[in-house]
């Protein structure tokens, strides 16, 4: 039943169900020495008001992982396994029929904000079309949305900024904006792609205490994707390690980081660099 | 914004002023005595004398060119007496051997360049950027191929074998178009739009050859930008991800070419005006050359440079409005 439930239902949970499951996703590339799988057998659940961590290195798969929720991987890039939204199954789906979970259901946030906005418009107008392609209705609908995700996100002088141009903002309220944009439906599930990694420490803090502030809020999940290891300690509950495209471990935060047997995860910490390390002694992660 | 706009202009009087005076500079030193021409072979030297006078040939450089500009901004009158041949704002000069005055020369071939250069562009715009479009969309599959394929075509085959070949196919073989006859628009349209649609597809085929690669090349770009990303990420439909997200910034840099291309045709296409037999600004230079032909050759120089000048500006003050980052700058 749940794999040809209609779309409008997506967003009832069905009885029983978590907000995310991900269940054996592999996510299969063909290339010219046969298909590689950058993606392969991995498992996890959100529920309400959750966060998971997807932590590992570049090219560990964790962004693919992502990009395969929302059906959006590049040319070529196959999908098995299962992933149920409220319960309801997404790998298989059309994409006439994702486009309705995509930003409805779930919002997305990625790393680099001002090359991911649009310079060409401005972020009212980008916020409005968000609310559009789902809802319809008035311009004027759409520019109150916008405006109320805006405040939502805590940028100051909202009514004036909402006409202004990406490269108009700092850094940081670029981020501020496509948390807005990817919040201002309300969607049941937030996947956040390292939104802090080109930000300066100061401006993390206060990205991530926005995200924690607006989760509260509506008890959306988080799937919180990054490589710094500091930030996922400070925002999920749950920790998954992905290395190679493998889940290398996964369980609460605390216990991850504090009692982890696994070489790999112990060598991710030890990597972490602190004031007073010595640049020559600092080991490379090679387990 | 308005003091960009100032300043722009300034700049654009700065570089007209100089090509005025390299260009009479270059005609001054280099051409043959124009005398000679106008007097022909069996020739006396009094009279020589008298034509240098007339023209005020036998000036120093600087008073002639003093001389030109005035002529442009105040007219001038050619010789003294019974003799003397006025000559109108803005006089471009007089050209004696077909006694007429260069700026009404000028004037009354300009509409038919004008008609060229603006059909030309619809079809070219039309082909190139849909083709580019095409082609990126389809990225390594059929449609692309052939696009392109023709592109390479358009590009390396040269302007004026394509012009005699539809010529010699379209009008002598198969009879499908009468021969071009210039005619305008409100005297016989069918007639006119005949003798127009050839060279419009000659011209429009080079550029739409080379529009449409530019094209392609910048929206497969737009397409692999962050920006497309997260407009999927919206749930935006794919014809709203194209035509909003992918278009506009694919676009935008090349109305800077359309505008020195389109002023570029609207200075003469030489080739084609020749073959088809168009009287425009074109046709004007080839047989302006041929004669030696001097202050005409010196006006279409000088026109031809006045439009890019000109198209240079109103690109720059578009961009302003196309693209908010260079606004932002500007003001």
């Amino acid at each position: 039943m749940s794999d040809q439930t209609s779309l409008k239902t997506v967003g009832i949970r069905l009885p029983g169900s978590r907000l995310l499951e991900v269940d054996d996703l592999t996510v299969t590339f063909p290339t010219s020495r046969g298909d590689a799988d950058v993606v392969k057998d991995i498992s996890f659940t959100v529920d309400p008001g959750q966060t998971i961590g997807i932590v590992g290195e570049s090219g560990s798969g964790k962004s693919m992982t992502s990009l395969a929720i929302m059906g959006l991987l590049p040319r070529g890039g196959r999908t098995t396994g299962s992933v149920k939204l409220n319960g309801h199954e997404l790998t298989a789906r059309s994409d006439r029929e994702m486009r309705r979970v995509r930003g409805e259901r779930i919002g997305m946030v990625f790393q680099d904000p001002l090359s991911s906005l649009n310079p060409y418009y401005t972020v009212g107008l980008q916020i409005e079309e968000t609310y559009r392609a789902h809802r319809g209705g008035s311009r004027r609908a759409a520019r109150k949305v916008a405006l109320d995700a805006l405040q939502r996100v805590r940028i100051r002088d909202a009514e004036t900024r909402i006409d202004h141009y990406p490269h108009q903002f700092s850094g940081g309220m670029r981020q501020r904006i496509m948390i807005a944009m990817a919040i201002c439906l309300e969607p049941d599930l937030l996947i956040a792609d390292e939104p802090t990694t080109a930000l300066d420490v100061t401006v993390q803090a206060q990205i991530l205490e926005l995200l924690t502030e607006l989760q509260d809020a509506t008890g959306m999940g988080m799937v919180f994707i990054t490589h710094d290891l500091a930030v996922v300690s400070e925002i999920a509950e749950t920790v998954l390690v992905m290395r190679g495209g493998v889940q290398i471990e996964q369980g609460p935060a605390e216990d991850v980081f504090a009692r982890t047997t696994q070489p790999y995860t112990r060598a991710l910490l030890d990597a972490v660099p602190r004031l007073g390390d010595d640049v020559a002694t600092m080991k490379e992660v090679r387990p | 914004m308005l003091w960009y706009i100032l300043r722009r202009l300034g700049g654009a009087v700065l570089v007209l002023f100089l090509i005025s005076l390299f260009t009479y500079a270059i005609f001054f030193l280099l051409s043959p005595d124009p005398a000679y021409q106008i007097c022909g072979k069996t020739c006396s030297p009094e009279r020589i004398a008298q034509i240098h006078t007339t023209l005020g040939l036998d000036q120093p450089f600087w008073v002639q060119y003093r001389d030109f500009m005035v002529g442009i901004f105040g007219g001038r009158t050619f010789g003294t007496g019974a003799n003397a041949v006025a000559c109108d704002v803005p006089c471009l000069g007089f050209s004696f051997q077909t006694n007429q005055q260069v700026t009404e020369m000028v004037a009354s071939r300009f509409p038919v360049s004008a008609t060229l250069a603006v059909g030309a562009a619809v079809l070219w715009l039309l082909f190139g950027v849909v083709g580019g479009l095409i082609a990126a969309l389809k990225e390594g599959r059929f449609w692309d191929r052939a696009v392109m394929v023709s592109a390479l075509a358009g590009i390396s085959v040269p302007n004026y074998f394509i012009a005699l070949l539809l010529q010699y196919v379209i009008i002598v073989q198969l009879q499908w178009l009468p021969f071009p006859q210039q005619v305008d628009f409100g005297d016989d349209p069918l007639r006119w739009f005949q003798t127009y649609i050839l060279p419009w597809s000659v011209l429009a085929f080079a550029y739409a050859a080379m529009y449409s690669r530019i094209v392609r090349t910048n929206v497969i770009d737009t397409l692999g930008q962050n920006f497309m990303r997260t407009a999927r990420a919206k749930g935006l439909h794919p014809s709203t991800i194209i035509s909003r997200h992918a278009l506009r910034p694919a676009l935008t840099p090349v109305v800077t070419l359309f505008g020195m291309d389109f002023a570029g045709l609207l200075g003469g296409a030489l080739i084609t005006e020749t073959v088809f037999g168009l009287n425009g600004i074109g046709k004007l230079t080839a047989d302006s050359i041929t004669k030696n032909d001097q202050p005409v050759i010196m006006a279409v120089t000088l026109l031809a440079a006045v439009l890019v000048v000109v198209a240079n500006i109103i690109v720059d003050l578009a961009y302003t409005g196309l693209d908010p980052r260079v606004r932002v700058k500007a003001s």
